[in-house]
């Protein structure tokens, strides 16, 4: 019968069009990552210099798409389907715990003991690459929340939220058009980093016996002065529909007193032709104690494929440890603008000369906390930022949405 | 008996992929539900009821099935008028305007949903420049009813249809009759078309509800459900569940759910029907 | 008067959306735009045209089983006796009241396990497992319609029942089989969640999805969508314009009969 045939013959050219990719040979080290947004070739040239220090190891670099969500249902379908067609690849600070927990990255504590990378990384970035005492992935370059302020408007940077809303409440006195106090408050993973450190900023914490805590007096205190901030005008509505760029957008136009958001938005508000080049400042996130807050750690780190055959897996790790050495590390923030996650990194001469923004953000990201390191944190994560987007908006008391994102939680996490 | 081995044998292709494909699946979707599946983590056990007794307390399932009835029922209700209003005009003839009322129902709701998100768009966009002070996509107050816009634009065209048909299965003679009385217009359609209309009015009405029960493109794509999950109808929670939180145990239970809701008013439907006629 | 008010309402957002695709990105902040460019469709490049290609790949294929499966059981149920003719019926007209998402579960796991998922290959059967109730229904209130005497007299002849079906009705059914093949093509043209949760690859997305998940790298590249939305919408405006009366007999036949 005709058509059967034809059915058939789609069918097969259906599934040629799908073919996995040819199997390569066995010393050829495949990195995938995130491209880094400038000029690529000063990257390419660090690679060649790792290619002519090892010429035993063949290295293929690859990019991957820029958005988060898009690379991590990439690892997801290759990590998942036993995929062996990567060996080193950059994965998002939270990622770790649950890609380890799957199965799929490679024990790098052999390669890299856990004590030894303490004594030489940020306390946060190594928190979130550890799980049980084991390390699954070397951190590479940091992110990491902060509070921006416009020095010509307020006295200096505020310490604490009460200092916070004041400073911003004389200033829009003055001028009406301002707005107080700008964040991310949209329903996407942001909110949350937002909202945990409103919570840390009010002493709270957010793991408890190993699994997430969301349902504490600290929480619902930290969440309730977000919904505060808008309720009461220091914070301008559209907060609620914004993520990073509609936020420094609106705070470089010069229309907002503080931003809070992550380093990158530096070098944007203080480049040639920003109306507020010069007029900007930053410091920690404010906290009720008026002792320095803590910013939301984000990032990459670099992991292993655990399916990965040994010598393949050797080499990438001989890989990782040249990307993320001292000297990449200088490299990455000189020309990349990329937060280093070793300490020496920021007093390094090259970094305080080249990029004094980034050897000042030290205490800053010396005092990042990660997101809660379970393996369950970036699967809840979707439903924990529904919660939080209904508490923020209004439309349920913080203490209701969070009991009910801790329900929610509980369920899928291995203790119920 | 060898025409019935032949009906066998021709059926068997259709019987097999929509058993295969379709039915088993759905018990398979009851046996998974009964687990705790996690499935990256291969952490699958048996857990009998305990799924749905979580279902029963969960707070976002009440929320998100509370949505999708307001969803359905206002936009079905919506289409309905409107597409009995579009029917109405079209019955005057028309082939270029009938053809051109068709396309939103031909376009993918993907694309039709992302062509909407760009006409609410919170900066530049059309319907925010004529009313600049709605945050269409942004507020939990609105956002529903964009969706619902963006349904009736994409779906009353089939209602239209469906309705044009039943219109034309009127004879003329009656409205001829009713003329010759001397009714009025309101009265001739109340006290004519529209219980003539009723058979054709009741499939559209049980088509419609169903298929806005399942809603899924055109949230997904504006919205995901957001903000503050005001839009987060019942396909979307089980979606959201399955293949972001990767929880097949529980993502099972709440299309389970949503399978069970559409059966109970599948049945009505069917049930009302039968009634009618 | 209704007539313009129509239009605008169905045809409005359609136009705007084309002229959006005409829009120079820089000038999208304007009121209308200075001048009018190809960039947008230009921009959108080989990946795009890969998702075309997916989406016609996978609707071909849907629509070519879909027809073949369905055209023999509504043969066998217009005209054959067998018990369960009008269960067959009754259960295809149930499971396109399915919703979907019943079904996702089951389907992403057997895809897995058998290697299909994120294939083109393993999209093709849930979609005509929901294609085949519209072909089913279609194809056999079209053979009840032709009369009894063409099929006794054929037997009488010596033919069996499957030779009257491939010699006889299939010739004579065309037209009902062109009807069912554009809707079942614009459905699964259409289609987002199965494509959305069995395809990650970016390479294999069909339109539905490619166009869900566009991203740019920091602001929706607006005018790269319509575009696309353009490109998507123009098969089907073609298909739609040239099949209308066919579709609407299609779709009215489908639901006032059921």
């Amino acid at each position: 019968m005709m058509p059967g045939m034809r059915a058939i013959g789609l069918l097969a050219l259906a599934s040629l069009a799908c073919a996995r990719t040819a199997p390569r040979d066995a010393s050829e080290v495949v990195f995938r990552h995130q491209p880094l947004w400038g000029d690529p070739a000063p990257f390419h040239a660090m690679l060649d210099r790792f290619r002519r220090e090892n010429p035993d190891v063949r290295v293929r670099d690859e990019t991957m798409p820029n958005a988060s969500d898009m690379a991590r249902e990439m690892f997801l379908t290759t990590l998942d389907g036993g995929g062996t067609e990567l060996d080193l690849f950059a994965i998002d600070v939270v990622w770790a715990p649950e890609f380890a927990r799957a199965g799929w990255l490679a024990d790098l504590s052999a390669a890299f003991p856990a004590d030894r990378l303490r004594d030489a990384y940020l306390p946060g970035a190594i928190d979130a690459v550890t799980l049980g005492g084991r390390v699954y992935a070397v951190p590479w370059y940091l992110d990491v929340g902060l509070l921006y302020y416009r020095t010509d408007l307020v006295p200096r940077a505020p310490r604490t939220y009460d200092e916070l809303s004041q400073f911003a409440r004389a200033a829009m006195q003055r001028d009406p058009g301002l707005s107080g106090f700008l964040w991310q408050g949209r329903q996407y993973e942001g909110l949350d980093c937002n909202v945990f450190e409103s919570i840390w900023g009010h002493g709270g914490d957010l793991v408890r016996g190993g699994g997430i805590a969301l349902d504490t007096p600290a929480a619902r205190t930290g969440l309730a002065w977000l919904r505060e901030a808008i309720a009461t005008g220091l914070s301008p509505r559209s907060v609620l529909s914004s993520a990073e760029e509609e936020t420094r957008r609106a705070f470089q136009d010069g229309r907002a007193v503080f931003l809070r958001n992550w380093p990158y938005v530096w070098a944007e508000a203080q480049n040639e032709g920003s109306p507020i080049r010069g007029r900007i400042g930053f410091a920690p996130l404010p906290t009720v104690t008026g002792e320095p807050g803590h910013g939301t750690l984000g990032g990459w780190q670099l992991a292993v494929n655990a399916r990965s055959p040994p010598m393949r897996r050797r080499a990438a790790e001989r890989l990782a440890a040249f990307l993320t050495s001292p000297d990449a590390a200088v490299e990455l923030a000189l020309r990349y603008s990329r937060i280093p996650a070793r300490r020496a990194v920021y007093d390094d001469p090259r970094v305080r000369e080249g990029a004094p923004f980034i050897a000042a953000l030290l205490p800053i990201a010396a005092a990042a906390r990660p997101r809660p390191v379970t393996p369950y944190y970036a699967l809840a994560s979707d439903s924990i930022q529904g919660e939080l987007s209904a508490a923020v908006a209004g439309l349920r008391p913080p203490a209701d949405a969070l009991s009910r994102a801790q329900a929610i939680v509980d369920h899928l996490q291995e203790n119920r | 008996m060898i025409e019935r081995r032949h009906a066998a044998w021709m059926a068997a292709p259709s019987v097999a992929i929509l058993a295969g494909v379709a039915i088993v699946p759905v018990f398979a979707a009851i046996w998974l539900s009964l687990h705790r599946s996690i499935v990256i983590f291969h952490d699958q056990r048996f857990v009998g009821l305990a799924n749905f007794r979580f279902l029963l307390s969960d707070g976002r399932f009440w929320s998100a099935l509370g949505t999708t009835i307001h969803f359905t029922v206002v936009a079905v209700a919506a289409e309905i008028a409107l597409g009995l209003a579009v029917a109405l005009v079209l019955r005057r003839g028309g082939g270029l305007l009938r053809a051109a009322v068709i396309l939103p129902w031909a376009i993918p709701t993907a694309v039709s949903a992302r062509m909407w998100a760009w006409l609410f768009n919170a900066d530049y966009g059309l319907l925010h420049r004529l009313a600049p002070a709605v945050d269409w996509l942004g507020s939990p107050a609105t956002a529903l009813y964009a969706a619902i816009l963006v349904d009736v634009w994409k779906t009353t065209p089939f209602v239209a249809l469906i309705l044009l048909a039943g219109l034309s299965s009127i004879p003329e003679s009656v409205y001829e009759a009713a003329l010759v009385d001397g009714a009025s217009a309101p009265r001739t359609f109340f006290g004519i078309t529209l219980p003539l209309l009723k058979p054709a009015l009741l499939v559209a009405l049980l088509f419609r509800s169903l298929d806005a029960f399942r809603v899924f493109d055109a949230i997904y794509v504006l919205t995901e459900g957001g903000p503050a999950n005001s839009t987060e109808t019942l396909s979307i929670y089980a979606y959201k569940t399955l293949m972001r939180s990767g929880d097949f145990g529980y993502g099972s239970t709440l299309s389970v759910a949503t399978f069970a809701c559409a059966l109970v008013i599948g049945l009505s439907f069917v049930r009302w029907l039968g009634r009618e006629r | 008067m209704k007539r313009a008010a129509i239009l605008l309402f169905f045809v409005g957002p359609l136009f705007w959306q084309l002229l959006t695709s005409l829009w120079p990105e820089a000038e999208l902040t304007s009121a209308l735009p200075h001048s009018l460019t190809m960039a947008n469709y230009a921009g959108l490049g080989v990946p795009f045209a890969r998702a075309v290609a997916n989406s016609f790949l996978v609707a071909a294929a849907t629509t070519v089983l879909c027809l073949a499966a369905g055209a023999s059981a509504a043969f066998a149920i217009a005209k054959l006796e067998f018990r369960g003719r009008s269960l067959l019926l009754g259960g295809a007209l149930a499971i396109s009241m399915f919703p979907p998402i019943a079904t996702v579960s089951p389907l992403y796991l057997g895809l897995r396990a058998i290697g299909l998922r994120d294939t083109l290959a393993g999209l093709v059967l849930p979609y005509a497992a929901f294609a085949l109730p519209l072909t089913l229904w279609l194809l056999t209130s079209f053979f009840r319609e032709v009369p009894d005497e063409i099929f006794n007299a054929a037997l009488v002849d010596g033919c069996t029942p499957w030779q009257v079906f491939l010699r006889v009705y299939l010739p004579l059914s065309w037209p009902a089989l062109a009807t069912c093949a554009i809707l079942v093509f614009i459905f699964c043209w259409n289609e987002l969640l199965f494509a959305l949760s069995f395809i990650s690859t970016p390479e294999r997305r069909t339109v539905p999805a490619a166009i869900a998940l566009f991203a740019g790298e920091h602001v929706e590249p607006w005018g790269q969508i319509a575009a696309a939305s353009v490109v998507a919408i123009v098969p089907l405006a073609a298909l739609t314009f040239a099949f209308q009366k066919r579709i609407v007999a299609g779709l009215t036949a489908g639901a006032v009969k059921g």
